[in-house]
């Protein structure tokens, strides 16, 4: 149980420290990671609460797949309009 | 359940179909359109005569399958997104001013109805995540069609909605880790208000409001919606914004322990009055025409905010009417104003707001369309807007404990009134008009005028829809 | 459905039908555009005279459909409501002609004439109104048709007077919203009845009582301009003359002084405002007003800006009238609110022939205009005189009553209001009549516009400017004459008052 507890708090941990990324950073590049971090506390933490009984729960791991699925499709079309965004201010200067 | 389910997927294979053919065909879109309206249509009528209705996505038993939730209010939605993506892409292909023409916004645009359709018929958390993502995405890109300008904005949307949907969905997992199910129905039976069930609803509440751009996390909606391309702002600010506010409601009206939603009621209907007064503030004082239309869709969405949050505080149903009339009428004027605004704009060729003078002789039908949408948006009788008005100002007056509220609204109106007539206002001034660089085009002035004649229709219809709006939600 | 529950609906629509095909209609399609007024004028004025015979005769027309929840949209036809209709209607086929000749070669007058059709929809809509809900509705709508007739100018000072003019009637019809849900949440919303319907069924929660009082009041004030709501009015006077002498001589400040008309005798009725005690401010407010317009009105040298707060000061005479909960000073205040218009529009039409004819637009300019333009200025004359109160115009008639009123119910110091009041009109009025026929002609007049033949007469000015003129103050002194006859507006109030007080 205390191992549980442990991964759930380095999962908000994780989840915190992206968030305040999001928040807190200007530079394209540095938010994409923050969300991306953020997104790992939360897959983090939903592992760690399929261990919360004794049989690991499957819904919750097939929820985790999904879910980094839809965050490795959405980082690269937001690295793509970073990239894109970026060239065409270098491109004025 | 058919209707519904083909409401869903005709957009959705249109989407593909035009990706594979590598195909940009408007009027392709436009017929699909027709036809999901046609659906939809069907699915309201379904759902009026038999009932709502459920089904099993690959016949799974109940905990672990996948539901798809055909409700009145629903079937209901499902019409209107599919009567305003309809008329979008009727202005999309056909006016001269609109720069979407032979560009990805016709799959975009698809997949965007798909996926709000899809978060409309859903009731279980996690697939409301999903439906929350793919719209999100379908949306970022329309936004970024306007071109390299408009990268910034939409990369910043798509970062804050990405971010809205991790906290959205830790929200979801600590529900799951307590209580083990996902499907709101099954929830609805077990929740409790304990520590971690309060935690979880407000982490799920906050992403959500952060995605619907509710006060005070609405800071990237102007930006983006004012950036886009006008077929683009119209399908967003009318359709967008509503799919967060649905998963909101439905949470709160349903799946929440009545003690959290009465504690938790005042908290979102002052950030509706906040709204409305900072939202309506702004609106007063942009430059720019889109900016300030995007900055009213802040304002307006205070309404349904705080008819939500008194909805939970008071725990009264007879809100939902006012709610959902709210989500009416705001959607069907916003497309009304963006179309005329981003027609205005163009024909002028300046974006600002003082450019409009003596826009009612150069262009009478997008002016007068603009104007009376703003009606609406004021709540002028009988316009749809005032009609959601008067259901939630009833509750308000009906008992003395509740007249603080009503400065809100009234408060509200008057602001809503100040920046809707600021551009009216200008549109008379006769002194130096600013001459148009071309010649209007009337169709897409009178498409634009549409939906806001609409709007101020449903005057005749007022009591039935009330009527059934007050029957069909739970 | 019946004839007679579709007539209150044709009335309002033989205005609403035509306004909306104006609005279709190219700049250069005049004759078109004029038949198509002239031909809704004189509809609607068949249409009333038809409603007036069968209200005579006992019919009932009522007119519903459902709009929200208890509160359908009803449109009836009584004897209150007719005054009303009748006065807007006889009046906007007047000033109908009269604008067509003051607008001639004018440019956007499609949209004017538009708006202006719209405007006379609700206002019609709103004296046929049949509950406090339909009421608001039309109210509301009256301000929205208004605004692009006060801002027609384009110029920045038309366009300040919209927004300051917005302010006031959003704000009022806003609070008047208010005060009507209000009610609507304790018991609906009923059609009028005489006597007012709350007695019945609340007579005691006296705080949701007078606050729905004071926001009606409020949101009706406004309109109505009472002090200190009456901001707007003055500074709408830009509009063109048609707009000042229609708009602001008789429908918007009549929907607001109809709208209290309707709040205190219909919705809480004369017993229950003598039992709350709700129209003694009510009093002192108007009788205020009517100092205050005066004294005001005084001290303006522009002759439309004096008109403007000569009417301030009158419209209150309406409300002193019904505030004063006695039948003798009801009648007085009904029939003022037709006497007022009467007197008003003749006023204004001579204004706006004076300026159009001659660019007279202060009052220093009027000197011996009486000699170039005689018929205006008898017209002019006959409506001035009218307001100080001298027989046998119809003013007379209503101070007689307010006067008896105020006896009767033992207020003995709105005499003093009233003396006072007729005295300062006379101070504001007679200079300029003074002027008028015995100043000193200039040798010629310096931006004659040559209208007409331009020779004294019934040439002196377009005929369609003068003619609205000369009528209107012809009825003016008729109804004045034949005020104790079965036709006179005096009549139709005190039939009203008959059924308000139940004699």
């Amino acid at each position: 149980m205390t191992q549980v507890l442990f991964y759930l708090i380095l999962g908000v941990a994780l989840w915190v420290l992206g968030l305040h990324g999001l928040i807190r950073l200007h530079q394209p590049i540095r938010r994409i990671i923050s969300v991306n971090i953020m997104g790992s506390g939360v897959f983090m933490v939903m592992v760690a609460l399929a261990r919360r009984s004794e049989d690991p729960d499957p819904v919750m791991h097939a929820l985790v797949v999904t879910g980094l699925v839809v965050a490795i499709s959405a980082t690269a079309f937001a690295l793509r309009l970073a990239v894109t965004g970026q060239r065409s201010e270098e491109d004025r200067e | 359940m058919t209707a519904a389910l083909a409401a869903l997927l005709i957009p959705l294979f249109t989407a593909l179909g035009l990706l594979l053919l590598r195909s940009r065909s408007g009027p392709l879109v436009i017929l699909t359109s027709l036809a999901t309206l046609a659906a939809a249509c069907w699915a309201l009528v379904e759902v009026t005569t038999s009932g709502p209705q459920s089904l099993h996505l690959g016949d799974w038993p109940e905990p672990l399958a996948i539901r798809f939730q055909l409700q009145p209010i629903t079937a209901l939605l499902l019409v209107f997104t599919a009567l305003i993506h309809l008329l979008v892409a009727v202005y999309a292909a056909r006016s001269r001013h609109c720069r979407t023409r032979d560009t990805d916004y016709w799959p975009l645009s698809c997949l965007l109805q798909g996926s709000l359709n899809a978060l409309w018929l859903s009731s279980d958390l996690f697939n409301w995540y999903v439906t929350l993502e793919l719209l999100g995405l379908a949306a970022v890109a329309l936004v970024a069609l306007s071109g390299r300008k408009a990268y910034g904005p939409a990369l910043n949307y798509l970062l804050l909605s990405l971010g809205a949907s991790l906290v959205y969905l830790l929200g979801v997992a600590l529900i799951y880790g307590r209580y083990g199910v996902l499907d709101i129905t099954l929830l609805a039976t077990q929740t409790e208000a304990d520590q971690s069930t309060r935690v979880a609803f407000w982490l799920m509440t906050l992403g959500l409001m952060l995605k619907a751009a509710l006060w005070p996390l609405h800071l990237w909606l102007p930006k983006a919606h004012a950036s886009a391309p006008t077929a683009v702002s119209a399908l967003l600010s009318a359709l967008v914004v509503k799919g967060p506010l649905f998963i909101l409601w439905r949470l709160w009206s349903e799946a929440a322990p009545v003690e959290l939603a009465i504690e938790t009621g005042p908290l979102l209907a002052i950030a509706g009055v906040a709204a409305l007064l900072l939202g309506g503030w702004s609106a007063l004082r942009t430059p720019w025409l889109k900016s300030l239309v995007a900055y009213s869709t802040v304002a307006q969405l205070g309404y349904a905010l705080m008819a939500l949050g008194l909805l939970m505080h008071w725990q009264l149903p007879a809100l939902d009417a006012a709610l959902w009339l709210f989500v009416l009428a705001h959607g069907l004027a916003k497309a009304s104003m963006f179309l005329a605004a981003g027609e205005l704009q163009a024909t002028l060729g300046s974006k600002r707001v003082s450019a409009l003078r003596g826009t009612t002789e150069t262009m009478p039908v997008a002016m007068f369309a603009f104007a009376v949408a703003g009606g609406s948006l004021i709540g002028l009788p009988p316009s749809g807007g005032f009609l959601a008005k008067w259901m939630l100002l009833e509750p308000m007056l009906g008992q003395s404990e509740h007249w603080p509220w009503v400065a809100g609204i009234l408060l509200g109106t008057l602001i809503s009134a100040g920046y809707v007539f600021r551009v009216v206002a200008l549109a008379f001034d006769r002194a130096d008009p600013v001459p148009p660089d071309f010649k209007p085009d009337r169709f897409a002035h009178w498409l634009a005028m549409l939906p806001a004649l609409v709007v101020w229709g449903l005057a005749l219809v007022s009591q039935p829809l009330i009527a059934w709006l007050t029957g069909a939600t739970p | 459905m019946i004839w007679t529950s579709l007539l209150p609906l044709l009335v309002v629509l033989s205005s609403l039908v035509p306004g909306l095909l104006i609005f279709t209609l190219r700049e250069d399609q005049v004759r078109l555009r004029t038949t198509l007024n002239l031909v809704g004028a004189v509809v609607k004025i068949l249409l009333v005279g038809l409603m007036l015979w069968g209200v005579a005769n006992g019919l009932e027309f009522r007119f519903a459909v459902p709009f929200i929840p208890n509160g359908d949209l009803v449109l009836k036809g009584d004897a209150l409501s007719l005054q009303f209709v009748t006065l807007s209607a006889v009046l906007w086929l007047t000033t109908t002609i009269y604008a067509i000749g003051y607008l001639e070669g004018a440019p956007l007058r499609s949209r004017f004439f538009g708006y202006f059709s719209l405007c006379v929809s609700a206002t019609v809509g709103l004296a046929l109104a049949g509950n406090l809900v339909t009421f608001v509705l039309f109210y509301e709508l009256l301000t929205l048709a208004t605004f692009p007739l006060v801002v027609h100018r384009g110029t920045a000072a038309a366009l300040r007077a919209g927004r300051i003019y917005l302010a006031y009637t959003l704000g009022g019809g806003t609070l008047a919203l208010l005060g009507a849900v209000l009610l609507h949440t304790q018991v609906g919303s009923p059609a009028f009845i005489p006597g007012g319907y709350l007695q019945a069924t609340l007579g005691d929660d006296r705080v949701t009582l007078t606050l729905a009082f004071v926001l009606l009041i409020a949101g009706f004030g406004v309109k109505a301009a009472l002090f200190p709501l009456h901001g707007w009015l003055p500074t709408a006077m830009v509009a063109p003359a048609p707009v000042s002498a229609l708009l602001h001589a008789v429908a918007v400040v009549k929907a607001g002084a109809f709208g209290l008309v309707r709040v205190i005798y219909d919705v809480f009725g004369v017993n229950l405002m003598t039992e709350l005690d709700l129209a003694t401010p009510l009093l002192w407010l108007a009788a205020f007003t009517i100092l205050y317009g005066s004294v005001r009105a005084l001290f303006q040298t522009d002759l439309k800006r004096r008109l403007a707060f000569s009417t301030v000061s009158q419209v209150s005479y309406i409300t002193l009238g019904i505030a004063l909960l006695g039948p003798i000073a009801a009648v007085g205040g009904l029939v003022h609110l037709v006497h007022q218009g009467m007197m008003k529009v003749t006023l204004f039409y001579c204004a706006g022939n004076f300026a159009e004819t001659l660019h007279i637009h202060k009052i220093r300019d009027l000197d011996g205009v009486g000699r170039r333009m005689p018929l205006t200025m008898a017209a002019f004359t006959v409506g001035a005189l009218g307001m100080i109160g001298v027989p046998p115009v119809a003013g007379f008639i209503s101070k007689w009553y307010l006067g008896l009123g105020a006896l009767e119910v033992g207020a003995d110091w709105v005499l003093l209001v009233l003396a006072g009041s007729g005295l300062l009109n006379a101070l504001y009025f007679l200079p300029l009549l003074y002027r008028g026929w015995f100043g000193p002609a200039p040798t010629h007049w310096p931006h004659d516009e040559k209208l007409g033949t331009g020779r004294p007469g019934l040439g002196e000015t377009h005929w369609m400017l003068l003619w609205p003129a000369l009528t209107t103050a012809f009825l003016a002194l008729l109804i004045g004459i034949l005020a104790g006859t079965g036709l006179s507006p005096l009549n139709w109030a005190q039939l009203t008052v008959n059924m308000e007080f139940d004699l």
